[in-house]
């Protein structure tokens, strides 16, 4: 074992699983969940979460398998695949002398538990195993490092992950069930509706999720001002402060889809007259004549190599926001922190208020924090103070907080072990996890 | 969120339609092209291969495709027999039982539990409280004040109804 502590901790996400050693500042392997496969002749193997990630992997028409169905686990197959890669080939772990702490969805199926348990002790036979959830992680990493979270003792998690998206309240480092709200929206559809733009407009991307996760995470951004930015997005050439070029790989080239000229593309955020620019200004009149030379651009050419992106790059992001314009009859993110704050007692919601902590990758997008601030303000009280705390690494979060309850003294104790599982079954261990 | 949960019309279907997602059952049973291509498009949004959707209906073929793969496999490497052996059970199992979440949730059959206990689906945040649906132009983005007669898609000028109807006009239920 490479470290000093003997626990792994396992932050298996739908999208990607984060794993090292308990006590470290950072895992080991932060890999894609899931099996690949080149749709292709030559395409027999299946590439396992690292692998897919190689520099001479063409990530191009992936055939991919993931273990994960809406953000639950529901094939351990596939699960076991990835662990066996993870946990043996990237750790080297020997589960036997090992304890795990694994991160689980909340509201976890009973059912998906067993099959959890039956991985974790006879697949894998660890020696112990913990179950935490992610809310409560990220609490207790903020709270260590911030003086006027410990002393609150609560907040509010937004955790905007890989399959859904949820607001949940946390109160001494326990996650209050009944007051968490999920909105079904993450980053996996928001990838998928990027795929289905960018293919409707200009090439077709539909097979392409590795490639399309990547101009997704490069490109886009949340509006603050939806009705403006679509007006500047009309704007022809170098007027328009969204256009920016994504680049395919080719397979001879490069393996890899890349930002052609990254600096110009994000420009706007950090020019002024952009940003405050009157919406009288923008040239209606030739966006007009320009949008039958764009109409003709957007018929769908196969040969191309690259595609444009403007307004997609915004509108999104905007989903998680407004799910509604999606046809989804879902509350907006701001609504389901309200929903999540009011299902709690009236005496935390100032505190919750002003300690809404953001996580997980879907988070990253530029101006997110600022729009949940611009769209929260009038839905709450003017006298509660809103606060929104964004963290150093969004996508690790979780996975620190793990590693931080892994390497407190009494973490042994909250354990099951294989013995216990073995004499008491799988749903009378869970119990100890307060679930 | 309740309405997502496969109720009556799932069960009536035989095992191997009942692989398809509800939303796209649900579809199927509306005669409304429109209901069927919006319901079909949010379902594509939780795929991960934008095709295997279609292809899970009839997956026979894509299952024996697989084997003979995976046997040609095992004859040309049987040094690292072990290891390809377990990954294409893996693989084959995967296949042979493809639980949905959607399904393993009905199978929970969580409405039975009393009102006070927080589940999955009373989790769900639930609609809007005030609903007003921007719509977007599918085809350039932009604002949009027309729809589609056959899908329901919308699209904002002439320019833009002309490449839908060409190029992807019922796309989601064909
Ligand atoms: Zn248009
Ligand atoms: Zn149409």
């Amino acid at each position: 074992m490479s470290s000093s502590s003997g626990v792994i901790v396992l932050d298996n996400g739908g999208g990607l699983c984060k794993a090292g050693f308990g006590g470290d500042r950072d895992p080991v392997a932060v890999v894609p969940n899931c099996l690949g496969r080149p749709a292709g002749a030559g395409g027999k193997r299946w590439m396992v979460a690292d692998q897919l990630l190689a520099p001479e992997v063409d990530v191009t028409s992936l055939a991919l398998r993931r273990p994960f169905d809406r953000g639950y686990l529901i094939n351990t197959d596939l699960q076991r695949e990835v662990w066996d890669r993870v946990l043996r080939g990237l750790l080297h772990a020997d589960p036997a002398h090992t304890s795990l702490l694994l991160v689980e969805p909340l509201f976890n199926i009973p059912s998906i538990q067993r099959a959890t348990d039956e991985l974790v002790f006879e697949d894998f036979g660890f020696q112990s195993f913990y179950v935490a959830d992610s809310p409560s992680l990220v609490h207790l990493y903020e709270a260590s490092r911030c003086p006027a979270l410990a002393t609150a003792q609560c907040s509010l998690v937004v955790d905007c992950g890989f399959s859904f998206t949820h607001a949940a309240p946390v109160l001494q480092n326990f996650t209050l069930n009944y007051g968490a709200r999920r909105l079904d929206l993450g980053g996996k559809a928001l990838t998928n509706y990027l795929k289905e733009l960018v293919s409707y407009r200009s090439v077709n991307v539909m097979d392409e999720t590795f490639i399309i996760d990547d101009a997704k995470e490069k490109l886009c951004f949340v509006s603050l001002d939806v009705t403006r930015d679509l007006h500047l997005a009309r704007r022809s050439g170098k007027d328009n402060p969204f256009k920016c070029t994504y680049v395919l790989p080719d397979g001879i080239t490069c393996t890899k889809g890349f930002v052609k000229d990254k600096d110009e593309a994000w420009r706007f955020l950090s020019s002024r007259d952009v940003q405050s620019l009157p919406l009288a200004a923008t040239r209606e009149g030739t966006a007009h004549l320009e949008d039958t030379e764009k109409a003709k651009d957007r018929r769908i050419d196969l040969t191309k190599n690259e595609f444009n992106m403007t307004n997609e790059r915004f509108l999104v992001p905007e989903m998680i926001f407004r799910p509604a314009d999606l046809g989804m009859n879902e509350a907006g993110l701001a609504e389901c922190v309200v929903r999540a704050v009011h299902a709690c007692h009236p005496h935390l919601h100032p505190v919750l208020f002003e300690s809404i902590i953001l996580t997980g990758g879907s988070t990253l997008f530029p101006q997110f924090a600022e729009r949940l601030q611009q769209e929260l303000r009038p839905l709450i009280r003017d006298d509660y103070r809103l606060k929104i705390i964004t963290q150093e690494d969004p996508i690790l979060g979780v996975w620190r907080g793990g590693s931080l309850l892994a390497s407190s003294p009494d973490f042994e104790e909250m354990c099951v072990t294989k013995l216990e599982y073995e004499e008491f079954g799988s749903a009378r261990c869970r119990r100890r996890f307060f679930h | 969120m309740e309405d997502d949960v496969p109720g009556g019309p799932l069960r009536r279907m035989s095992s191997r339609i009942r692989r398809v997602a509800p939303k796209m059952v649900a579809a199927l049973a509306s005669s409304d092209n429109r209901e069927q291509a919006a319901l079909a498009r949010l379902e594509a949004l939780e795929s991960d291969n934008a095709f295997a959707e279609v292809m899970e209906v009839s997956s026979e073929e894509d299952d024996s495709l697989d084997g003979d793969g995976q046997a040609h496999m095992q004859r040309r490497q049987s040094k690292n027999m072990k290891r390809k052996t377990r990954q294409g059970k893996a693989m084959e199992n995967a296949k042979r039982a493809p639980r949905t979440f959607i399904e393993i949730l009905h199978d929970a059959n969580l409405e039975a539990l009393p009102r006070h206990v927080p589940t999955y689906l009373r989790a769900a945040v639930g609609p809007p409280s005030a609903s007003a649906r921007r719509y977007f132009c599918a085809v350039c983005g932009f604002a949009a004040c027309y729809t589609c007669v056959r899908c329901g898609a919308r699209f904002c000028s002439c320019r833009c109804q002309v490449i839908h109807n060409e190029t992807r006009c019922l796309k989601f239920i064909s």
